[in-house]
């Protein structure tokens, strides 16, 4: 009798075992996705909600929220910095799109199996190393009147070199050719890990069919890069958007907010101007625009995912 | 004249020789076949034959032409590659037109052979398929095609049938087979499978560490190898070695002594250079060995492999010495036209006829035995 008691349990443990058995399928990847998930929720789907409700309040950080509904973005609509920002938006955008053919062009240059070319690819390999606060300094050196590489440059051909930083309509695009280095690094990485795995048979067919030079690049190598290609060409496009390091080192927006990008004028609304309601709003139509892009790249990784499978 | 002429081809990496001064001459319309173990050069001569490496020394040159350092497309050859390597984002008509396209000829000649080639393969139904849609053995047709379409003076394969399943292997032969006797073409075909080498071959070249070791028929180079390398290179399951030592040479036959069984008489072929007391390798074929009610070599079977109409024994024959064993115990492979019944640990006793033995030995371990009649 005396053991009687201990056989209930045993039964139990044999069942927890069984329900496990039978559970293991969905119970595993569920117990592994979770901490990923709970961290993702919390920190940018539970704070992405809160700066949406934030923008359609009132607030200055710390006091009371005062309800306004839809009045903050009714003012960004009327806001001419906004649109100073988002035409700058575009303009990054734009320049941005660049780095993904010169990163190719460069990566296609240093493949080479030429002796030297392991230390140049470390070269162009630097920007990628450097913070972009320190890119973004050396830019503003190299752009300084009178004593920058750019003056020194100007002046070897007896011309002055225009003060880039301070130039309204220049400003931009200086700023974005400095963001572009990094970029264009980027994604010359990103090329490489796509030329190192390019088939040698399919390089050989191509050559047997006789495809040399730029018919080889454009029927047999760049179709089998495209994958990198549409990764290289999304994350430039969001790098352009939520670009704001740089801005803040090179420039803070200025001269007189034409170099501000929405990115900017949102920190520069919320934290200068302690109005967190009006720059939750910016974050809200940023947010907005790369939804598109975001959307896209997700939608083309899952039609990619499916044909493969 | 030969359609493809090989003369010194020497291909060297720094100090390390994949190509030794290789000489071939391909008459129109033949099947030579290349075969040898891995890192033999065989894919290494074929790409250079293709012009995709380039070679170090010596000369090729294809239907009279010098091609040594023409490009791949201008060298009239066409390649079907062990993974296919077909365009993945271009169509089967895409792919077998490639080519052409690539020459700049006009779109209804491209139309015209890439449907004459799709008629030859059975792939009119599959033209406008991506590769990713077909199957394996439709794959491999298109690469077939698309080297078709090309009408090269040579085809070359670089082990195109071993990413298929052993049935579709089996179909894919004979389909080649029947496709060289109607194209007429000539093909170079690397493989390691020596299935695909004996039944496909007008002529196998056996290729070892760099160096052609023979040239022949697939039947000649089973009957007559000209040394030990060929002999255990060609055949399934493998030639028997086994240590021999010469007692006597009376009249063109040998006396050999088997290390540890009796000893037998063998006829020597003509200038065999070889002498009483020296040590050779006996070869015999798994099909020259008989299990006997009567006197033979004793031992014991270890495993049997019974396949239905034939039987592998593989047999301890303990006194005998396997040349490059290190038990010192031989282990003979033995094979059996019809099944046999013999549990392992059960006794044999071996017979074979010394006529059907190989004598190796000397320099290079060259044949000693006289020629076999094929």
């Amino acid at each position: 009798m005396g053991s009687m008691p201990a056989l209930p349990t045993l039964i139990e443990g044999a069942d927890m075992h069984d329900h496990w058995r039978r559970h293991r399928e969905w119970l595993s990847p569920t117990l592994f996705i979770l901490p990923g998930a709970a961290i993702f929720g919390v920190v940018i789907i539970w704070s992405a909600l809160q700066s949406v409700w934030i923008s359609l309040h009132d607030w200055d950080g710390m006091g009371p929220m005062t309800w306004v509904g839809l009045g903050n973005f009714e003012e960004l609509f009327r806001d001419d910095n906004f649109y100073t920002s988002l035409k700058n938006n575009l303009i990054w955008l734009v320049v941005f799109m660049l780095a993904p053919p010169i990163g190719l062009a460069i990566a296609l240059l240093v493949n080479q199996q030429i002796a030297g070319m392991r230390f140049l690819k470390s070269l162009f390999f630097v920007p990628l190393v450097l913070a972009s606060v320190a890119v973004g300094v050396v830019f503003t050196w190299l752009y300084t009147p009178g004593i920058g590489l750019l003056a020194i440059i100007f002046s070897a051909f007896g011309a002055t070199a225009p003060a880039l930083l301070s130039d309204e309509r220049l400003v931009t695009f200086a700023v974005v050719v400095a963001a572009l280095w990094p970029q264009i690094a980027f994604c010359m990485v990103l090329y490489l890990a796509g030329l190192n795995g390019l088939s040698e048979d399919l390089i050989g067919a191509g050559r047997v069919d006789g495809a040399r030079g730029w018919r080889m690049l454009r029927h047999v190598v760049l179709p089998q890069l495209s994958q990198v290609t549409f990764i290289a060409i999304a994350v430039t496009a969001i790098g352009a958007l939520r670009s704001f390091d740089i801005v803040s080192v090179m420039t803070q927006g200025g001269p007189f907010g034409s170099s501000s990008v929405l990115a900017y004028m949102m920190y520069e609304q919320s934290i200068f101007s302690y109005r967190f309601g009006y720059g939750a709003a910016i974050a809200t139509v940023l947010f907005a625009i790369m939804a598109v892009f975001i959307a896209w790249y997700l939608q083309s990784i899952y039609k990619a995912e499916r044909g493969n499978g | 004249m030969p359609k493809l002429q090989l003369s010194r081809v020497t291909k060297s990496y720094g100090a390390f020789h994949a190509l030794k001064a290789i000489d071939l001459s391909v008459d129109p319309g033949e099947f030579i076949v290349m075969v040898g173990p891995s890192g033999c050069g065989k894919s290494t001569l074929l790409k250079a034959i293709a012009g995709l490496e380039a070679i170090t020394s010596g000369s090729i040159v294809i239907n009279g032409r010098d091609v040594t350092s023409a490009q791949p497309s201008d060298r009239g050859i066409a390649m079907v590659f062990q993974s296919y390597a077909l365009y993945p984002h271009m169509t089967v008509a895409e792919n077998m037109g490639f080519g052409l396209r690539m020459a700049n000829r006009p779109k209804e000649e491209i139309r015209v052979a890439v449907e004459r080639a799709a008629a030859t393969l059975r792939l009119t139904d599959q033209l406008e398929k991506l590769p990713r849609q077909l199957s394996g053995g439709q794959r491999q047709r298109v690469a077939i095609g698309r080297a078709i379409t090309r009408s090269p003076e040579v085809f070359l394969f670089d082990e195109p049938l071993s990413n298929l399943d052993a049935a579709l292997r089996t179909q894919m032969r004979v389909e080649l087979a029947s496709l060289h006797a109607q194209l007429n073409a000539t093909m170079i075909y690397v493989t390691h499978d020596q299935i695909e080498a004996m039944t496909m071959a007008s002529r196998i070249v056996v290729l070892n560490a760099g160096r052609i070791e023979q040239v022949g028929s697939p039947l000649d180079l089973y009957r007559n190898p000209d040394n030990q390398f060929v002999a255990g290179f060609l055949g399934a399951p493998r030639m028997n070695f086994l240590a021999g030592t010469v007692e006597a040479i009376v009249g063109g036959v040998a006396t050999i002594q088997l290390a540890g069984a009796s000893a037998y008489a063998m006829p020597l072929r003509p200038g065999a250079d070889l002498a009483p007391g020296s040590a050779v390798t006996v070869g015999l074929r798994p099909e020259s060995l008989t299990p006997t009610d009567g006197a033979g070599i004793p031992g014991t079977v270890r495993l049997v492999e019974l396949l239905g109409r034939e039987t592998i024994l593989y047999v301890d024959a303990g006194p005998l010495r396997s040349v490059g064993s290190d038990t010192g115990t031989a282990n003979l492979t033995v094979h059996v036209a019809s099944a046999v019944a013999a549990p392992p640990g059960a006794a044999v006793r071996l017979r074979f006829n010394p006529d059907d033995a190989y004598l190796f030995g000397g320099d290079g371990l060259r044949t000693l035995s006289a020629p076999k009649s094929i």
